[in-house]
């Protein structure tokens, strides 16, 4: 070898051989990465080989989750994972989209304690809710305007009334994600327990089961998600619209439907007057419609350029279906005749599907089947939000880090999985009943829609941009409905579970607010005064190097330990005089020059003598201490049971330990060449 | 003549993937070795260990995917990178110090003025080696 240019890079060997003849010389370059990293505009780029399969149990693990999620991603492909409006649409508009499958009804069976005659009420609740969305769907289209980079309310909120209110809206949509996947697939597989009865008794295993199938579809990257997810929700959507033209054509062409019955129809005379708090539960029940109407402003950085555009689009294309489907439903079944179940034996949309099409009809089956399948999937709407909001929390140091790490699909996976572990437990502990999870929901929506709505407001009357005007009254409005409807669903739902939203809110907030406490403090820890003050230097430290046998692993600590400073003392722990005895004569031979101090531990203790002998050189030695550890690393993982793992223990007792650096040196079975290497 | 070790010279060409199947194909029955070699020629104005990333990048890529085809072919082989002033000196110098029983050479079916053109690495190759060389030639493609 001769000396080499000093651009050398430091992955590259190079060799210079002579030839058979004087002008023949070649350099021969070995680059050991064997293709892992490749050179790139002056650094190197770590290649899909870094990632070679292990053996055994490890490789069929990564085999199973490589065939599970697929093959990795490279960061430059997130562009390809953004999805455009087709695809957008089912993603982050299922949610929306499928709550028109159970609206109608849950504002009916409200009205139903009235009485058959209140039921004519279900319709004007219709359009005030309908009316409540459009104003979302414009108010929230200003969010996307003003915020393309995502996090939706929480952005706004924080932004515009200060970090607590921003917590609180972004406290609100994390319950209200969770939620989402908890009671979209309860409501699943309540759909589908109306045509297999023998699943009813197995609803949250068979659940819990989905849940995993929608994680590992998440897992996999959003576009595969939205993929999976495009075909039913288009399904659902040509179901609905051929079923509410097809009764249309009816009711004009001047046919008499004659409306099913339901098996155990509620009362027509009523069990309760009809008051105003009671047309009040009813508008808030039917306000479950507007759940998920959040997701799109809040994923704008998932679709495709121009995101804001078509994130716009988006919106706007839910709330028109939602609101057809909605209004048609509603307006068929009152103009019909439905009236709902009193024990949800059966749906109104079930009821209404046989009154319109018949009995056994195919059509009848396409659209329950497509119902089912929405309302499972609605449940990823809740997997695109939570992550994403996870990661901008995580960016804000609001949670932990690791919510804010890219999996190799690009997903966020952190948020994925904690998103499915939550919600699998809160349906597990609500037994997946769809009725005792639906108080809880809602609310949370509504909260962060009050105040990113009203967020906004104050945004435009600060900055006085072009057409202020206009936005302030649209955001005014949007304020004043959102938080009506707010007062009206926390009053309305409280005696029914939405005390748990309101009591489990706060802790949140204070949680996050103490994630955001505990990295600030760590930041103000570690911060440097500048960048320009000089990497300081310490005096070489005290090496202290435990030593139990001589051996190879033991002369292996000691070379490396003579490396790095001059000053190093092994130590011995025996449990008699004679056995220390015999260790000295045998040092003496083995190494002489290093000074060896040895520890009679006559209560056999290993641990506790070293940790007091390393605070006695402490206090006797201003150098900074180094402990270095040779650990025997078996080859194979089940025997590590064979070994006493003296090392591992005090590793961890040292870890706490302030001003103590403690290096592990592994001395590994295989490895035949020893440590210390001379020059090549 | 058995062709215990081969040496295959890879020039980049469109001839590599074929050059390769006939030294695993000489190489495989015998359970012998293949070795690929490829020379980044070092422009005078240079020094010999300058370095040349994009060169070598490249070498580096078409090393790797003959170490493909030949795992393709059911053999794994042994590849080498190499700068030199002159790639035949390289191959041949190469050979000697492997000890190899063969090299095989490719080279694209091209033509200059009417005939076809073997090129300067192949004829100093031929011309250089002391072992036994296998110069393959592309087919016409009329």
């Amino acid at each position: 070898m001769t000396d080499e240019p000093k651009d050398i890079p430091s992955l590259e060997k190079r060799e210079r051989l002579a030839g058979a003849k004087v002008g023949d010389r070649r350099v021969r370059i070995v680059r050991p990465g064997g293709g892992q990293f490749k050179k790139t505009h002056g650094h190197y780029v770590a290649t899909e080989r870094i990632f070679a399969e292990g053996r055994g149990l490890a490789g069929l693990w990564q085999r199973t989750v490589r065939l599970l999620v697929g093959r990795r991603l490279t960061t430059e492909a997130e562009g390809e994972e953004r999805v455009p409006v087709a695809t957008g649409l089912p993603i982050l508009a299922s949610d929306n989209i499928s709550s028109s499958a159970y609206a109608t009804e849950e504002a009916m069976r409200v009205l139903a304690i009235a009485g058959a005659a209140a039921l004519s009420l279900t319709m004007p609740i219709a359009i005030a809710v309908v009316g409540v969305l459009a104003i979302v769907v414009l108010s929230e289209s200003r969010v996307i305007r003003a915020y393309p980079n995502g996090g939706g309310s929480y952005l706004v909120a924080r932004e515009n009334h200060g970090t607590i209110a921003g917590l609180v809206a972004a406290a609100a949509l994390l319950i209200d994600y969770i939620l989402t996947v908890a009671v979209s697939t309860a409501a699943g597989v309540a759909a589908i327990s109306s045509f297999v009865p023998a699943v009813h008794d197995v609803r949250v295993p068979v659940s819990l089961a989905l849940i995993a199938l929608i994680t590992v579809g998440n897992l996999r990257g959003v576009r595969e998600a939205g993929l999976l997810f495009a075909a039913p929700t288009y399904a659902y959507m040509v179901a609905m619209f051929g079923l509410i033209g097809f009764g249309l054509f009816r009711v004009v062409s001047g046919g008499a439907i004659e409306a099913a019955a339901p098996p155990e129809p509620f009362p027509p005379t009523g069990t309760e007057a009809l008051t105003m708090f009671l047309v009040l539960r009813a508008f808030a029940s039917g306000s479950v419609g507007l759940t998920g109407s959040e997701a799109v402003a809040n994923g704008v950085p998932s679709f495709r350029k121009p995101e804001t555009r078509n994130a716009t689009i988006t919106l706007v294309l839910m709330g028109t279906i939602f609101a057809t489907v909605f209004l048609g439903i509603t307006f068929l079944a009152t103009r019909i005749g439905v009236v709902p179940d009193a024990h949800e034996l059966e749906t109104v949309n079930s009821l209404l599907t046989r009154s319109i099409v018949g009995d056994g009809s195919p059509w009848y089956y396409f659209v329950q089947i497509a119902t089912a399948v929405i309302l499972l999937l609605a449940a990823n709407t809740g997997f695109t939000g939570f992550p994403r909001l996870a990661s901008v929390l995580a960016n804000d140091r609001f949670m932990p880090r690791h919510f804010a790490d890219m999996g190799s699909r690009l997903a966020f996976n952190s948020g994925i999985l904690f998103l499915a572990i939550v919600a699998g437990a809160v349906l597990a502990a609500f037994d997946g009943s769809v009725t005792a999870l639906v108080p809880l929901y809602t609310i949370g929506v509504f909260l962060a829609f009050t105040l990113s709505q009203s967020g906004l407001v104050r945004r435009w009357l600060r900055e006085r941009g072009r057409g202020w005007r206009a936005s302030v009254v649209i955001n005014s409005v949007g304020t004043l409905v959102t938080g009506v409807v707010l007062v009206v669903v926390a009053i309305t739902k409280f005696a029914f579970g939405a005390w748990m939203v309101i009591l489990v809110l706060p802790i949140i907030v204070w949680l996050l607010w103490s994630v955001h406490r505990h990295y600030r403090d760590v930041e103000d820890m570690l911060v440097l005064p500048s960048l320009t003050a000089a990497v300081p230097t310490v005096p070489q430290p005290v090496v202290i190097v435990p030593v139990s046998r001589i051996d190879r692993a033991a002369a292996q600590a000691l070379a490396f330990a003579r490396s790095i400073s001059p000053h190093v003392k092994a130590v011995h722990i025996h449990t008699s005089r004679e056995s220390g005895e015999r260790f000295n004569e045998r040092w003496q031979r083995f190494a002489p020059e290093i000074k060896l101090d040895l520890l009679e531990s006559p209560y056999r203790s290993l641990l506790q003598p070293l940790l007091r002998y390393i605070d006695a050189v402490d206090k006797s030695d201003d150098r900074p201490i180094t402990v270095v550890i040779s650990e025997f690393v078996p080859a194979h993982w089940w025997e590590w049971i064979l070994h006493s793992q003296t090392a591992v223990r005090l590793k961890a007792a040292l870890l706490f330990r302030p001003n103590t650096i403690v290096i592990d040196v592994p001395y590994h079975p295989e490895d035949s060449a020893d440590l210390v290497r001379g020059p090549d | 003549m058995q062709a215990k070790r081969v040496l295959v010279a890879l020039a980049g060409t469109s001839a590599d993937p074929d050059v390769i199947n006939v030294a695993v194909s000489l190489a495989k029955p015998v359970k012998g070795e293949v070795i690929a070699v490829h020379v980044v020629e070092v422009p005078w104005h240079l020094a010999l260990d300058a370095v040349l990333d994009a060169e070598l990048d490249r070498g580096e890529e078409l090393l790797d995917e003959a170490a493909r085809v030949a795992e393709q072919a059911g053999m794994r082989i042994e590849t080498e990178l190499l700068q030199a002033r002159e790639a035949a000196a390289a191959i041949v110098d190469t050979a000697s110090e492997k000890k190899v029983d063969l090299i095989v050479i490719g080279m694209p079916f091209r033509r200059r003025m009417g005939r076809v053109y073997v090129g300067r690495t192949v004829q100093n190759v031929y011309v250089g080696a002391h072992c036994a060389v296998l110069a393959y030639r592309q087919e016409s493609p009329e």
